[in-house]
């Protein structure tokens, strides 16, 4: 259901004939004036409102036109379109945000700049506030001078580390170096003709060390002496028993 | 069934329309009338109706604005206007639509939950405001807000466009209705 529309009760401008509603006669004349100002006013005003509406019809027309070409387009052209027209659309949203963005800054400058015109400095909280700022600021400052001084430091020490870690790496490879020559030396040692006669003396003369040793022994027991009682003896036998290819 | 469409007929010379709709009509009596108190330059035509689709024979100038009332307490409101939002025409939506939820004030008395009407209007990618109709200065607030959007509807704003409404009116707490 729909009711019957409630109207202004006045169609024209509320301002108009406010100069001459008192009936004061000397200002008859300048009321006229007035009228006549004020009429002209919203013959202006009628114009630019005829003119924003003209321009709304026109940008629906427009808007409804565009549709026709759309029809004849191919899928994959929509889609591109569609793409790039999505693109536009962030990009003008993004403009906007940041606009925005700024114009609530400078707004919430203006306003604070405002205020602290007015308000007393001495007082103000919001001096109070700014001053704890800059304290606070000045402790974060120091602070950071403090870890750098400290992250300077640590960059030395590992600097300092990573220098004796190559030292002892190149005194490592020396050392297994000289270790490689000894090596190398020994076998080189052990292969030579010097080595191995005196290592053939060496055997045949533990053998006949051997075959001395069981010769004593058996004369010692073929001569039916007690050699335990007599510990020199004793000794000396024990000794003989020793194999002597173990030393 | 006729689709109410926007800019189908010549505007009246100086004239605006604006159209609210909603169940509770003492409320948009009052509205209206707060309305009309307004010091506005154009001239004010307020039509109230009960739901859409309106009737087809009279003679009614061109509507430049459509008002959305819904009354948080009575669900029946919210879905009269859900079932009145079918008879409009796409293009309202480009700015010349708005919803108005009144009765947030008294949260023990809602019967439908604020994110609802939060959504709708998402839904709809149009303005959202609230307001205790109830209240006077409330209501004498939100009349003065509704004359200078449905000036901007009306093309009696030089330079704005209702299609920059739904923009110019996000506030910047409100994400995009895309991110919803």
């Amino acid at each position: 259901m729909e009711m019957p529309p409630g109207e202004q009760a006045a169609t024209e401008p509320p301002d108009s004939g406010a100069g001459g509603g008192e009936g004061r006669p000397p200002q008859v004349a300048g009321a006229q004036e007035t009228r006549a100002e004020d009429r002209l006013t919203l013959l202006l005003r009628l114009r630019a409102q005829t003119k924003q509406q003209l321009l709304e019809y026109k940008s629906m027309v427009d808007a409804s036109e565009e549709k026709t070409p759309e029809q004849v387009m191919q899928d994959k052209q929509i889609e591109a379109k569609i793409e790039e027209l999505e693109n536009e659309i962030e990009e003008v949203k993004t403009a906007f945000e940041m606009k925005k963005l700024t114009i609530d800054r400078i707004q919430l400058s203006t306003a604070l700049s405002k205020n602290l015109e007015k308000i007393n400095p001495q007082t103000s909280v919001l001096m109070d506030n700014m001053k704890h700022i800059l304290k606070l600021n000045k402790l974060i400052m120091k602070s950071q001078q403090e870890s750098w001084d400290l992250e300077e430091k640590l960059l030395d020490v590992r600097k300092k580390r990573l220098q004796l870690k190559q030292a002892s790496e190149s005194k490592l490879l020396e050392i297994q170096t000289e270790k490689n020559k000894q090596k190398d030396d020994l076998a080189i040692m052990e292969n030579s003709d010097k080595i191995k006669a005196i290592k053939q003396n060496l055997q045949m003369e533990i053998q006949i060390t051997t075959v001395i040793q069981h010769m004593f022994q058996n004369l010692i027991l073929g001569s039916k002496a007690n050699w335990a009682e007599d510990p020199a003896l004793k000794e000396t036998v024990l000794q003989l028993e020793k194999n002597l290819t173990m030393i | 069934m006729s689709v109410l469409r926007p800019l189908d007929k010549q505007p009246g010379l100086n004239t605006a329309t604006i159209l609210l709709v909603g169940t509770e009509d003492a409320l948009l009596q009052q509205l209206a009338d707060s309305m009309l108190k307004e010091d506005c330059a154009s001239e004010l035509r307020v039509h109230l109706a009960r739901s859409l689709p309106l009737p087809s024979s009279a003679n009614r100038p061109r509507i430049d604005l459509i008002v959305f009332v819904v009354n948080l307490h009575s669900k029946y409101s919210l879905r009269n206007v859900e079932e009145s939002l079918h008879h409009v025409d796409a293009t309202f939506f480009l700015g010349k639509a708005a919803f108005l939820a009144t009765g947030a004030g008294r949260e023990s008395h809602c019967s439908v939950h604020r994110n609802t009407i939060v959504k709708l209007a998402h839904t709809y990618r149009s303005p959202l405001f609230f307001c205790d109709l109830e209240i006077e200065d409330f209501r004498a607030t939100m009349a003065q807000r509704l004359v200078r959007v449905l000036q901007i509807c009306a093309g009696h704003v030089p330079g704005v466009s209702a299609l920059n409404l739904p923009s110019l009116l996000r506030s910047s707490e409100t994400p995009a209705p895309e991110d919803l």
